[in-house]
């Protein structure tokens, strides 16, 4: 490839600029920015001040001043449950951190939504580099290989399980291939979401073993022995009154958030053949 | 402006192997020596595909906080930061790239300040072992190697009576160290780069161990931290990275 470096590099984010414009985007807005689940406000100009968006109004917080703080706040859940994706909808409240100048501005954001400010810039820009699915798997090596060999479909119903709304908050820009569009709700939220993450990788690998398994080892009534893995175990727990779910990225158990929306996308019309699609929201 | 980059495995399932990715940035950034420090990840975010995004330097140092040169240092993250060999331009970033920090001659030191904190206080009786316990694979030769390499590093120093290795997926394995060594004493120190199922769970139970001091056949036996987590590991990150400016610059190829 010929390039000198006086040229323009639309693969490279320019982080500098993204954090003068983030800082200038959150001063422009009176009652600040939602990003996320952040609310982001400038209290006076260059002191920022950041809370969850539903601890707007609340005045009993607990404040941090240290901009590196937000890795504590943003590691686990309100129940103390460890958070692999940072875009969950499953931020903590009752916390505010309050920082001065755009620098720190930006170290917390990124512990909140790493590499999230930066995107959004390049977002805007319109030099936000985006990989498809299918790239994204070529590059796949060891246990996430097969991730090559998951269907279209498999793509569709796998990133419908894990990228929408209810589980993450960004906004899915990557699609199957160039000629296949995700065919999805991609999110409304101001963090774009620029390529298959490791969360969604290695539940595509799960997905990518049950594929394997309709191929070969349905019973009479059309069932894979993952899928009667899945209602035993749900069964099993709805007796007990309370079901205990598996961890957020603990995609091999069978109660786990987004296997079971990957069921209810693919095992629910199995089950009511004659009932409308359920809705994926 | 410089900007180091670390590198960790990271977990989808708990913060065991970021946790000392994180305490050895905050070390680094206290000396001042970087302009930026930036922690990232193979499972975790931000991720390694997307770190480079997040610096403002042109000057980026990565250094992969790996025991051993493998299909992670070799393959996973140079293919994902998109790198060409020990340095790589992009755009106006130069990027060097570090090698693992098992490999590294600070090493052998490192694992004799965990010998130091976990015998202190304590005093070794008759011949002394000490055994460095690593995680070894049949598939990758350099994972066992390094562990052999420091063995050997530490054996010329003349310190214990015997100096020996235990794995948990080849042979020698973990579980004989004991009975194998010829000593009174015997001291296991576990080469991993964090604290974790492991070294928490199962070379303990495989061995028998109930603490940081068992009987065991007749043995004294000792158990300490991993090496990776002591925070002289921060040390050995910094002098990976400036090793990588002695590399010539010439020969870098613009991506
Ligand atoms: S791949 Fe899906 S789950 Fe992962 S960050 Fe993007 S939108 Fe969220």
């Amino acid at each position: 490839m010929s390039s000198t470096i006086q040229e323009d590099h639309p693969g490279v984010a320019d982080a500098a600029a993204a954090r003068e414009a983030f800082a200038a985007w959150v001063e422009a807005a009176e009652e600040g920015r939602v990003f996320g689940q952040v609310r982001v406000k400038a209290v006076e100009p260059g002191i920022y001040s950041l809370r969850h968006v539903e601890d707007a109004g609340n005045s009993d917080l607990r404040l941090h001043e240290d901009p590196r703080e937000a890795r504590e706040i943003s590691k686990t859940t309100e129940g103390g449950e460890y958070r692999p994706l940072k875009s969950s909808p499953n931020l903590r409240r009752g916390w505010e951190l309050r920082v001065s100048g755009a620098v720190d501005l930006v170290v917390a954001m990124n512990y909140l939504y790493p590499a999230g400010v930066v995107h959004w810039h390049a977002h805007r820009e319109g030099r936000l580099e985006v990989t498809s699915y299918r790239e994204n798997a070529a590059r796949q090596s060891g246990i996430y290989k097969r991730v090559q060999r998951l269907s279209d479909e498999g793509v569709q119903d796998t990133a419908r399980a894990c990228c929408e709304d209810a589980v993450c908050l960004k906004q899915t820009l990557w699609d199957v291939d160039e000629e296949t569009p995700l065919v999805m709700d991609r999110g409304e939220g101001d963090i774009p979401c620029p390529e298959p993450c490791s969360v969604f990788v290695s539940l595509a690998r799960r997905v990518r073993l049950f594929e394997r398994e309709k191929k070969r080892d349905l019973d009479a009534i059309g069932l894979s022995p993952s899928e009667k893995e899945d209602l035993a175990a749900l069964v099993e727990a709805a007796a007990t009154g309370h079901v205990d779910f598996a961890r957020e990225a603990e995609f091999e158990k069978p109660l786990n958030e987004r296997r079971m929306r990957y069921r209810r996308l693919t095992l629910a019309p199995k089950l009511r053949p004659e009932a409308q699609p359920v809705s994926s929201a | 402006m410089r900007a180091l980059i670390i590198v960790g495995h990271g977990s989808h399932l708990n913060e065991d192997s970021s946790l000392p990715v994180y305490e050895h940035a905050e070390r680094i950034r206290r000396t001042g020596e970087f302009d930026e420090v930036v922690e990232c990840f193979w499972k975790e975010e931000p991720s390694m595909r997307h770190a480079l995004d997040t610096v403002e330097s042109d000057e980026v140092f990565v250094v992969p906080a790996f025991i051993s040169e493998g299909y992670f240092t070799q393959q996973v993250i140079p293919r994902e930061f998109g790198l060409d060999g020990p340095v790589t331009v992009k755009g106006h970033k130069t990027v060097r790239y570090a090698g693992p920090l098992g490999t590294f001659e600070g090493m052998p030191d490192v694992i004799l300040e965990r010998v130091e904190d976990l015998m202190r206080g304590r005093e070794t009786n008759g011949r002394t072992a000490l055994v460095l316990l690593g995680h070894g694979t049949d598939l990758n030769k350099n994972s066992g190697g390094v562990i052999y390499l420091n063995a050997a590093r530490i054996r010329e120093r003349g310190l214990y009576d015997e100096v020996g290795v235990g794995f948990l997926d080849q042979k020698p394995e973990i579980g004989s160290v004991v009975e194998d060594a010829d000593a009174d004493d015997v001291i296991l120190i576990p080469v991993f780069i964090a604290d974790g199922w492991h070294t928490r769970e199962t070379i303990p139970e495989d061995l028998g161990l109930t603490g940081e001091v068992t009987h065991l056949e007749g043995k004294r036996v000792f158990y300490g931290a991993p090496v990776g987590t002591h925070p002289s590991m921060a040390n050995l990150i910094v002098a990976r990275a400036r090793e990588t400016e002695l590399l010539p610059g010439k020969e870098t190829q613009v991506v």
